[in-house]
């Protein structure tokens, strides 16, 4: 898209605000509507937008396909390994009382983990969805058009 | 009677949109609004599990800020919104790997419609029993 200064202006401006507003989410999500399966999507649906202007390679270059796919696991390991760590201070599974002093942090220090987690394993897969659908090799050249 | 109607009208809603996710399934030959039908569909439930965990003057389940719940102030229903968000991650999964397969089959086939690739397969099987045939003397 070499040729639509628009769309190139308006999309470096508008990416960093949807990045931004995907964090907002993300650490709002345990009083406020939002949390990790929205905020991953908006930190993908940003990262998908440059990429479909500024073309597949600039956006591999921000993040390589080998690290989006060990964010994919590393984010479901944060999910998992949240609950397994309160079984090493002898308690229950998921029971995140022991990650503070105060019970009710721990709680809240425990939800924010899991929605991180949650967050990067589903911003992780939606970008590598983007990455398989778009690194095949189009049929139409983009000067054709 | 009207006031049945008017009454369930979430149901009626969800009828009319799930049958039209699921006329576009059948009647289009085009694998692409294949997925759009298939997607309708799958809103039209997700809408009516919403519905019927909504409460009258109920607002949003979420916990106040200093956790003091007011117990005269009313909350919807949150466990289909629960329900719900798991399966609109499984929409999402389910409708990549469709257009996956769209993708591999118009790579194979070089079309997307299925009247053209049943014609295709037809035309393969046709020419297999010819050699196949001659191979048995002749009969196929």
């Amino acid at each position: 898209m070499r040729h639509h200064l628009i769309l190139r202006v308006i999309t470096k401006l508008i990416v960093p605000p949807i990045i931004l507003f995907a964090l907002y989410v993300q650490f709002h999500g345990d009083y406020s509507p939002g949390g990790g399966f929205q905020a991953g999507v908006i930190f993908a649906a940003g990262l998908i937008l440059f990429g479909i202007v500024y073309g597949l390679r600039k956006v591999k270059k921000v993040l390589p396909p080998w690290l989006i796919h060990k964010l994919t696991a590393l984010g479901v390991l944060i999910y998992g390994g949240t609950g397994v760590v309160s079984l090493f201070f002898d308690k229950a599974f998921l029971d995140y009382s022991v990650l503070a002093s105060y019970p009710k942090d721990g709680q809240h220090y425990g939800i924010l983990a899991v929605e991180i987690g949650v967050g990067v394993a589903v911003a992780a897969v939606m970008i590598a969805i983007y990455y398989a659908f778009a690194a095949r090799p189009p049929r139409i050249n983009d000067e054709d058009w | 009677m009207m006031e049945f109607v008017l009454g369930h009208m979430n149901y009626w809603l969800f009828i009319i949109l799930m049958m039209t996710g699921f006329y576009i399934v059948v009647a289009r030959g085009n694998f692409v609004k294949k997925i759009v039908g298939l997607n309708i569909f799958q809103t039209s439930v997700f809408m009516f599990y919403i519905s019927i965990g909504k409460v009258a003057g109920g607002t949003a389940p979420i916990y106040p800020i200093d956790l003091n719940v007011d117990p005269s102030v009313t909350y919807s229903n949150p466990l289909p919104h629960v329900l719900i968000l798991t399966a609109i991650v499984v929409g999402v999964a389910t409708t990549a790997l469709g257009l996956a397969l769209i993708i591999r089959i118009r790579e194979a086939y070089d079309t997307i419609e299925e009247e053209d690739i049943l014609e295709i397969e037809q035309a393969m099987q046709r020419k297999e029993n010819a050699i196949e045939g001659s191979a048995m003397g002749g009969r196929a």
